[in-house]
């Protein structure tokens, strides 16, 4: 039976991280690699809403609302949406100019490419991400470690500064307290 | 019996008041024709599918505010799933209008949609969880229960029997070039209408 390496960050670190960029609703399509996410986000409905959706665009779109609305989202997705709502990250967040904050879990990554470029990935769930993203001309950072926590913060300023999508790539599994 | 895409957005116009409208496709252009440059207006362009999910992020942010969507059959079936998001965030104020005339690209060319035009779309949003739906084939009946249905607790959906547009693309006819303010049209209405929540909340 294969051992699971080390998860990366936590999710509650995550969830404190988002709290701390003024983030107050979540657009969701659950994914895989951030379940302990999720599920901290869940439990904190007193200050944040989650808004499950039925697929990535309509998380997009939800998204999209919120903001015009006056509020700050986030959107949660794993890869494989992320090649599904292409579409309408190009209407809102590139031609609308919407400062959408992406995080998008790596599913389906390989334990041996741990610690290597995704993009280096035997699999094209994995290693095609970046590139479509690049494709996008949206910018990415990687959260794969406590270390890498930043990024958050980083993705967050630069969606608001370039009214454009930011994406936080979830490299690993999230960790539970 | 069937009413035209004016005549149902004449009919919304009257009753709207101060909701925002989140329009897309035929409705969008007739709105265009009933009442140019309206206030707490969104374009779902160029976003098929799109209407109901940016209607309901509104309608999650300003609950207090009233939001209507004026969605396209073929529109909302790329997005059919929207109807199970819409029912379980449940917005009380959300009016949700299916503009069901049948074809894609109303008025251009006319081509099929799925389904062939027989979804039943009040059956669908029931069945997601909607609060209450309604059916009109005619203008001055739709006309007569908007206010009631405006205030019904929703989710609403309100499906409209409407007559398509004689096509007119074709021979002698050809494509015009899509201008660019169709591609900057969301942008710059999500910004007017974001700094016109924000200064009426």
């Amino acid at each position: 039976m294969p051992s699971s390496p080390p998860p990366a960050v936590k999710g509650s670190a995550i969830a404190h991280a988002l709290a701390d960029c003024g983030i107050d609703s979540a657009t969701v399509v659950p994914d895989f690699v951030q379940i302990a996410t999720h599920q901290c986000l869940d439990a904190d409905g007193g200050r944040l809403r989650v808004t499950y959706c039925a697929n990535e665009n309509q998380a997009i779109h939800v998204a999209t609302g919120l903001y015009i609305g006056g509020r700050r989202p986030v959107v949660m997705m794993q890869n494989q949406g992320l090649y599904n709502c292409v579409n309408s990250l190009r209407a809102c967040g590139l031609d609308a100019g919407i400062p959408l904050l992406l995080m998008v879990g790596q599913f389906g990554r390989e334990f041996s490419n741990y610690g290597q470029d995704m993009r280096a990935s035997r699999r094209h769930m994995v290693s095609l991400l970046e590139p479509v993203l690049d494709a996008l001309g949206i910018a990415c950072w990687r959260l794969e470690t406590a270390q890498d926590l930043g990024a958050i913060a980083a993705a967050h300023a630069h969606a608001e500064q370039q009214r454009s999508p930011a994406a936080i790539i979830v490299g690993r599994h999230t960790e539970w307290d | 019996m069937s009413m035209t895409t004016l005549q149902a957005c004449r009919a919304i116009h009257e009753a709207r008041g101060d909701a925002v409208l989140v329009s897309t496709m035929s409705a969008m252009k007739a709105m265009d024709e009933v009442a140019p440059g309206a206030p707490l207006a969104l374009s779902s362009v160029p976003l098929m599918g799109g209407a109901a999910g940016l209607g309901l992020g509104i309608s999650l942010a300003r609950p207090e505010r009233r939001v209507m969507v004026l969605d396209g059959d073929a529109s909302l079936l790329m997005e059919l799933g929207v109807l199970a998001t819409v029912a379980g965030a449940a917005p009380a104020r959300f009016v949700h209008f299916v503009f069901a005339n049948g074809v894609q690209f109303n008025g251009n060319a006319n081509l099929g949609l799925a389904g062939n035009g027989a979804v039943d779309f009040c059956a669908a949003a029931r069945a997601a969880g909607y609060a209450a739906s309604f059916r009109f084939a005619d203008e001055s009946e739709l006309a007569a229960m908007l206010p009631r249905i405006i205030q019904t607790n929703g989710p609403v959906l309100v499906e409209l029997t409407i007559s398509p547009c004689a096509p007119v693309l074709g021979k002698g006819n050809p494509f015009p070039e899509q201008p660019d303010k169709r591609f900057q049209r969301m942008g710059n209405e999500a910004a007017q209408l974001r700094r016109l929540l924000e200064a009426t909340s």
